[in-house]
């Protein structure tokens, strides 16, 4: 058996949908409208090991969504071929499910009305498991995700944190080799991340589950994931280790400047210095270091302002990736 | 089997669910007999004014009303979920049903249970035994009135399937699946005696909407299995067909990103 969760080979996918001609009159509009196309995918081609962890990232638009939507066989691809523990989602759809799980972070699965007991039941019956199975399913769920106390609720009244635990452990109820989360944070408070990372990380090790989601929080990708696919304008633009994604801006270093008693006057910087914001009490600047070295960026700035202290970093990751993207968009 | 076990189950879960809004569930049982009982009342006024017409009596009209009725509530109340294809479908409800390792059209069907149509059902099965009470039913039109409550109610799912197909093809096909449903419904209701020649073709072949009340109804009167062979292959033509549709149609799925709560 190959030792690939999911092999994605030049997969594109376009959507039409007709647009109004200003131009036109509106009964044309009405009848014969403009029909126009977006390439939501554009060709891209990947694999994921079993077991790994990836961060499927890119700005909104960006063609995420509809690359899992394809993953799982939600979407039909308009070219290009998708291999999913050796099953094609356009054939095996009914087959594949048996062995992934799905998350979307907007989208409840759950049965509102009625406790979260029933959903994961539901969800268990759906996937042909034997009564017995699915009470020891259960009780092994209650206890990863610390269901316990509000396992008995009606899935409408649980807070938003509570419902992303339940989703989770539905769609973990038959053991699935792959779990596709989209946006999985999404609206949580810092705990409730907290919590639902560190679960997905114990599935991850304890389960050998391949993690693949999307997302927007920094800390998710930061703290889940060891590869980062970037996707940008339906392209894969980057796919490499997340360590390895702060070293892309490495040329670019960050310098705080805190003021002595305030900066009045922001004088126009050398040639490599730039603002990164500016107030009285502090100034951050972002350093080209091809232009000009760190150690005389300190020279000249120090000359300029009044300082009572000085941080120098790398940029964070959200900067980073922030870049990759705004980058990506001046290309076009 | 394990597709019928499920399909059983989410029903059950599905009433539970329906069941758990109480106030709601009585109401809406109640509020569709009602309805229907009044319905049936303005049809009974209508034949004592105006006679009978192309031999439909009121006993007819109680029988074409049971048909219809029963077809409705069974449809609606297990497979409910066929009726919200359009929201699912514009919503992006529809995606987890694409996850779903069971039959795409009995997991979308089993959804959702219309609680409305429960009423539907009580006043189909009261209409029917009415019905067999005033023609004096022999054993031979009993076992007609089962067997072809069965083909109306499958001709009846073949419509609903064709018609709610088209939630694919449209951006909001809300309004438009509703209207083309009545260009369904409203005829299967209407005095059986009203469609001779060409307006019998259209609403037989074209719209199936005399195959799910009025030929039954006909059927049991004249005790005839001449008319019900064709209805049966007519039936079976509908149900493939149907299905080619609906598998045809789920390819044009596009999904989106509304916020959307399941079940």
């Amino acid at each position: 058996m190959s030792s690939n969760s999911i092999i994605v080979s030049n997969l594109t996918k376009k959507f039409s949908f007709s647009a109004r001609n200003e131009s036109s009159g509106w009964l044309k509009n009405l009848f014969s409208p403009e029909k126009k196309e977006i390439i939501a995918v554009n060709n891209i081609s990947f694999s994921v090991k079993h077991g790994e962890r990836i961060a499927f990232i890119g700005p909104n638009g960006a063609g995420k969504s509809t690359t899992i939507k394809m993953l799982t066989g939600i979407l039909f691809p308009t070219s290009g071929n998708v291999n999913i523990l050796g099953l094609d989602p356009t054939k095996n759809r009914k087959k594949l499910a048996y062995q992934i799980g799905t998350v979307f972070g907007q989208r409840s699965q759950l049965l509102p009305n009625l406790p979260l007991t029933d959903s994961l039941e539901f969800f268990g019956v759906m996937y042909d498991m034997s009564e017995k199975e699915i009470k020891t399913r259960i009780t092994e769920l209650i206890e990863l995700f610390d269901l316990d106390s509000f396992i008995t609720q009606p899935v409408r009244k649980l807070s938003l944190g509570q419902r992303m635990r339940a989703e989770v452990a539905a769609s973990l109820i038959h053991k699935p080799k792959i779990i596709l989360l989209d946006e999985p944070t999404i609206g949580l408070d810092v705990v409730a991340k907290k919590a639902l990372r560190d679960l997905l990380l114990k599935i991850n090790k304890e389960e050998n589950t391949t993690i693949f989601l999307t997302s927007h929080d920094v800390g998710d990708i930061e703290s889940l994931c060891e590869r980062t696919i970037v996707i940008n304008h339906g392209e894969v633009i980057k796919d490499l280790p997340t360590e390895d994604l702060s070293k892309t801006f490495i040329y670019e270093k960050y310098i705080d400047l805190v003021a002595k008693t305030s900066f009045e006057n922001f004088p126009e910087l050398p040639k490599g210095i730039t603002y990164s914001s500016k107030d009285k009490n502090k100034i951050t600047v972002i350093v080209d270091i091809k232009t000009i070295s760190v150690q005389n960026s300190l020279k000249e700035l120090l000359t300029l302002f009044e300082v009572e202290d000085i941080d120098v970093y790398n940029a964070d990751l959200e900067t980073v990736i922030r870049h990759i993207y705004e980058k990506d968009s001046q290309k076009l | 089997m394990k597709e019928i076990k499920f399909a059983l189950y989410a029903i059950k879960k599905n009433i539970q669910s329906s069941a758990e809004l109480r106030t709601s569930f009585v109401m809406n049982i109640i509020g569709m007999s009602i309805n229907n009982i009044v319905f049936i009342v303005i049809w009974g006024f209508f034949i004592k004014s105006v006679g009978i017409i192309n031999g439909w009596t009121v006993a007819d009209i109680v029988g074409l009303q049971g048909f219809v009725a029963l077809c409705f509530g069974i449809v609606f109340s297990a497979g409910a979920g066929i009726r919200k294809l359009a929201d699912y479908v514009a919503s992006g409800a529809f995606d987890r049903f694409m996850l779903s390792p069971k039959n795409l059209l009995v997991r979308i069907a089993t959804s959702s249970f219309g609680a409305s149509a429960v009423g539907d059902i009580v006043f189909g099965v009261v209409c029917l035994v009415i019905y067999a009470v005033l023609i004096q039913a022999s054993i031979y039109q009993i076992l007609l009135i089962i067997s072809l409550v069965i083909i109306s109610v499958i001709v009846f799912l073949s419509a609903a399937l064709v018609v709610y197909s088209a939630s694919f093809y449209f951006t909001d096909a809300d309004a438009v699946t509703k209207s083309l449903f009545e260009l369904f419904l409203t005829p299967s209701l209407f005095h059986g005696g009203a469609f001779q020649g060409v307006m019998r073709f259209i609403f037989t072949f074209v719209i199936p909407s005399l195959l799910v009340g009025t030929l039954p109804v006909e059927i049991v009167r004249d005790a005839s299995l001449e008319k019900l062979l064709p209805v049966c292959v007519l039936t079976v033509l509908w149900f493939i067909f149907s299905i080619k549709i609906f598998n045809r149609a789920v390819k044009k799925y596009e999904s989106s990103n509304f916020m959307t709560f399941g079940n």
